[in-house]
């Protein structure tokens, strides 16, 4: 029916179409339909890709793959990081969801619960299997069953200007002797001054975040019994709090008017030297490189040491479509486009680490500004309990996001904040867990 | 208020210029970015002229994301919807001036209820409708939506006007023997022409800045609206690049603003009806 | 905006009051309004009273998942959500807040542009651009004025020495509701300025005149002509503007998404997250529902304000 209605309106569509010109590249998918013998199948892959190297990554790849394989055809279709929880979830319930889903293992377990993407543990292919990282593949395991082919990593590291640290006489670390937290809090109330503060730390939307850094003390957020998760809230959880809490009040080493930035809101003052330090994703280098002065020096600094370095290892993913008509071929594609060369070529894009362990050792990345920290970062990444946990997505975005907001804007207390993530929070989780 | 004068006219002067800079500043803001290079952007102290004013934000907007695509979409979208709106409201706008029936009333009352109902409340059993009967993810479903859902103006402006038509006329042609329907199409239609023009313009204005209907039923890209585009071009983290989305911004007003010029006259009328005018 | 022209009905004239058929309507009748009632009953108001009754049930987003009637679970549980208050109460400070704000700045720009000033006609244009924008280009256009590094606010506030340093109009806690309240009032000027103009524009000259003939000052000239001439669009007009400020999301969505800390979290972005985030279809009703409850105090208030004022 749904077919019908498409056609209709792809008639109207495509006459303008052509007085568009430049849509979306290879737009027009569904003429594909119409090639002798049997009909091609095509899937429809939506990426989540928005730096404009990794947009072309993307394309390029399936590119190469529309023309080697007639029978297959891959249609690219542009998602986008704000809205897609939300989209997934109105595409999947109403029966419109892309063929491949690119999404976070994080966010993974409520579609596997509600039944949206296949179990693919019988399809992935060995090649896929052995050559990406066991840390990658565990982040999308549950239950014994396999939900998504993991792609890209991000990892937490700090930027610096290099300027400001030179001028101090501090030495940038390397990846084997990184920075503890406590040298980290001397190192930025000694940048402090009347003009510049050590560090900025970003926290908008800080909860993925904060349970990334959390896991340097050890903190896991969530107990697990009968299958049933429990949000805690302990010393292991308060430390990192804690810590960026005293830069920010005691230490005041820490720009206050930065907690409230997201994005390249802080590049500006980073640019300036108001911000000596800017902790970050690794794929933030790309918006530095983009958006830099002209011979503005900086520098990569590798995630910092509590009791470990441990981080959570939330790649990026590809699913399959419950509902998908195709899962062998899209699997097919998959093992194509996940192949060493390409993680190489969408890691470069994202500027992230690939999961694939034969790409992380591709020269079009170690190429790239500090690799050696970036790629050192692979190593320290772990599954984490909140990657498990039912209804994760409305803790986050309800309690934990706006809470832990609150308290690094000194608004609530940190116990305060302990008994929301937690008694709001469980509540949350217990409707999920029923 | 020939009083008002009293008040000093100065007083009036900065008022006024205290509204106009209101008004206008985020105008002149938004134009700016849009034609401002990255590294200006990050500067530490903006500049309200671009130092070198660039086009590439442009260029890279209509790459980055489909927005002719985008366009043309809310162009077919709104103006679809703003032509069923008409053709069907001018019929039922007749008989709600004319009649006076339950029917008639009922429609009132729904037209000044459907102001009120918060869409949530809408939105997921049309979802939930859409997706049955295979009109979800189409444009036709939200043209559908969008015809509904500016009806109950179109109806009540259009009402107005026929209400405005003096009776006699009808009356002397229903004595030559001509029924409801000719009497609509030959005698009041031709009259009715500003306020068809005027409703059919506010139908494909509203369509064309919807957002949450458009947020909820449209999913696959190629089919989205412009607003839908607009936002996307915020991305992870909140990373917008905020040149080429200034730049679409600006593409996307252009249009709704054109036409508005042209109707804000008559809407205003529209919205007073009978109220003011009597 | 229908209400407004309510307040005195034209006279209608009934052609054909001899033959009643359905509701009222003879054959020619019903031929030309039911084109234009059934997509009504299909697309409206039948998603209206199912979005009703769907506030009663579990439904809920999955494959198998299976919906039943609830009764008042959902109404229980709301109760109790702080979540839910706290949403609640943002969105009635943000819906009075926007609606009384615009209301006196619309009103003085209606004012000042009922007058013989230069500029005037650059003031009418600007005032109805925001009309014609679409509300997510109003947010991101307010983004990039907030925006705390590279916004044109922060910089001329320091260069007129207001403040010292940038400051984070929209992620800080305490201003983010603020901010996000003027960017509501700035796009809903338009139409409550027109319409209060078009309303002064009608006000009887000669009243004005006898008025200041029998020595009315300028302040009681509006008071005792102006006004209440004034009255019936101003009550109309308040209580739309309330409801729609009330409904609203498109603005917000853009410029906060609820941020920060969930200071600006209306009840309709609460909703929306309710439904297509985390796929509580039954939940989100019940609290489209709660909000339908507060809507209706309103309209009622209205009604009889008007009901009074026709005497």
């Amino acid at each position: 029916m749904r077919r019908a209605a498409t056609i209709v309106s792809a008639g109207v569509l495509s006459a303008g179409l052509v007085l568009a010109g430049c849509g979306s590249g290879d737009g027009d998918g569904d003429g594909a339909g119409t090639g002798s013998g049997g009909d091609p199948v095509t899937l429809t892959f939506q990426s989540l890709a928005f730096q404009p190297e990794s947009i072309a990554a993307n394309q390029q790849i399936i590119e190469q793959w529309n023309a080697d394989n007639p029978d297959i055809q891959v249609e690219y279709l542009q998602g986008d990081w704000a809205s897609v929880q939300d989209q997934l979830v109105t595409a999947f319930e109403g029966g419109t969801a892309p063929d491949l889903v690119h999404y976070e293992a994080s966010y993974l377990q409520d579609f596997a619960d509600r039944g949206w993407i296949l179990d693919l543990t019988d399809l992935v292919p060995e090649t896929l299997t052995d050559d990406i990282l066991d840390g990658a593949w565990e982040a999308v395991t549950f239950d014994d069953s396999v939900y998504a082919v993991p792609f890209l990593l991000d990892a937490q590291v700090i930027f610096a200007n290099k300027t400001l640290l030179d001028a101090a006489g501090i030495a940038v670390p390397t990846p084997d002797d990184p920075w503890t937290w406590d040298e980290f809090a001397d190192i930025s109330t000694q940048l402090t001054d009347a003009d510049t503060f050590g560090v900025a730390w970003t926290l908008k939307d800080p909860a993925n975040r904060m349970l990334n850094l959390a896991m340097n003390f050890g903190g896991g957020f969530f107990e697990e019994s009968d299958g049933a998760s429990t949000a805690i809230f302990g010393d292991p959880e308060k430390e990192a709090f804690q810590r960026i809490y005293d830069q920010l009040y005691v230490d005041k080493s820490a720009a206050t008017d930065a907690i409230g930035m997201g994005g390249s809101d802080p590049l500006p003052g980073f640019f300036a030297g108001q911000y000596a330090m800017l902790p970050k994703g690794i794929w933030f280098r790309q918006q530095i490189i983009d958006q830099a002065p002209e011979g503005f020096e900086w520098v990569t600094i590798p995630a910092l040491e509590g009791d470990s370095q441990a981080q959570a290892a939330a790649p990026q993913t590809i699913s399959v479509a419950a509902e998908s008509e195709h899962p062998e071929e899209a699997m097919a594609f998959l093992e194509y486009m996940l192949n060493p060369e390409n993680q190489a070529l969408l890691a470069k894009g994202d500027w992230m680490i690939p999961a694939s362990s034969a790409a992380a050792e591709d020269p079009v990345l170690t190429e790239t500004p500090d690799w050696p920290v970036a790629a050192a970062s692979g190593t320290f990444l772990e599954q984490a309990p909140f990657q498990r946990v039912r209804g994760y997505e409305e803790w986050k975005n309800k309690v934990a996001n706006p809470s832990i907001e609150e308290f690094f804007a000194n608004a609530i207390s940190l116990d305060e904040l302990g008994t929301r993530l937690t008694e709001d929070g469980n509540e949350i989780l217990e409707r999920y867990n029923r | 208020m020939r009083g008002f004068r009293t008040l000093a006219t100065p007083a009036k002067y900065v008022a006024l210029v205290a509204y106009l800079v209101f008004l206008a500043f985020p105008l002149l803001w938004l134009i700016s970015t849009a034609f401002k290079p990255p590294q200006e952007m990050a500067l530490i102290d903006p500049t309200i002229i671009p130092a070198e004013p660039t086009l590439d934000n442009f260029r890279l907007a209509f790459e980055q994301q489909p927005l002719a695509r985008a366009l043309l979409n809310t162009l077919i979208i709104a103006g679809t919807s703003a032509l069923v709106t008409v053709l069907l409201s001018i019929p039922a706008a007749y008989v709600m001036a004319r009649y006076r029936s339950a029917l008639s009333r009922m429609t009132m009352l729904w037209v000044l209820l459907s102001q009120m109902f918060p869409f949530i409340l809408v939105i997921i059993p049309l979802f939930l409708l859409l997706r049955d009967a295979g009109l979800y993810d189409t444009q036709l479903g939200l043209i559908i939506v969008y015809v509904v859902w500016s009806m109950p103006f179109a109806l009540w402006m259009l009402r107005s006007y026929v209400v405005g038509i003096p009776v006699e006329l009808e009356e002397a042609a229903a004595m030559d023997g001509a029924g409801k329907l000719r009497t609509l199409k030959d005698i009041v239609a031709p009259l009715l022409v500003p306020g068809v023009v005027a409703a059919a313009l506010f139908a494909f204005v509203s369509a064309w800045n919807e957002f949450l209907f458009a947020l909820v039923l449209l999913r696959t890209p190629e089919l989205q609206t412009i607003s839908l585009t607009l936002v996307k071009f915020i991305g992870a983290e909140g990373v917008a690049r905020l040149g080429p989305l200034a730049a679409a911004a600006l593409v996307a007003t252009i249009p709704s603003l054109v036409f508005f010029a042209i109707i804000q006259r008559r809407l205003v009328g529209g919205m007073l009806g009978g109220a003011v005018k009597s | 905006m229908s209400a407004t022209a309510t307040a005195r009905r034209p006279a209608t004239r009934p052609t054909e009051p001899k033959r009643k058929g359905f509701l009222g309507l003879d054959r020619d009748g019903l031929l030309l309004a039911v084109p234009a009632l059934i997509p009504v009953v299909l697309f409206s108001m039948y998603p209206l009273l199912r979005g009703i009754y769907l506030g009663f049930t579990d439904a809920e987003a999955g494959r198998n998942s299976q919906t039943s009637f609830t009764g008042f679970d959902n109404y229980t549980q709301l109760l109790g959500d702080s979540y839910f208050w706290d949403s609640f109460r943002i969105g009635l400070i943000w819906a009075f807040c926007v609606t009384v704000l615009q209301f006196f700045a619309s009103l003085g720009l209606a004012l000042l542009l009922n007058q013989k000033l230069r500029l005037r006609w650059l003031a009418r244009t600007l005032a109805l651009v925001p009309w014609a924008m679409p509300p997510v280009v109003i947010g991101i256009m307010w983004r990039l004025v907030y925006h705390p590094n590279a916004g044109i606010l922060n910089s001329t506030l320091k260069d007129l020495g207001i403040i010292d340093s940038n400051v984070e109009w929209l992620s800080s806690l305490s201003l983010a509701l603020p901010a996000v309240i003027v960017v509501g009032v700035w796009s809903g000027m338009p139409q409550t300025t027109v319409v209060l103009l078009a309303g002064l524009q009608s006000v009887s000259e000669e009243l004005k005149e006898a008025a200041a003939v029998d020595g009315a000052g300028p302040w009681q000239r509006f008071r005792n002509v102006t006004w209440p001439a004034l009255r019936p669009i101003v009550t109309a007009m308040t209580t739309l503007d309330f409801i729609w400020n009330f409904n609203s999301f498109s603005l917000v969505y853009v410029l906060t998404e609820g941020g920060p800390g969930g200071s600006t979290r209306l009840p309709m972005l609460f909703a929306y997250e309710e439904a297509f985030r985390y796929g509580n279809y039954g939940y989100a009703a019940a609290l489209g529902n709660a909000m339908v409850l507060v809507i209706a105090v309103f309209v009622v208030f209205y009604l009889r304000r008007r009901y009074r004022e026709e005497g």
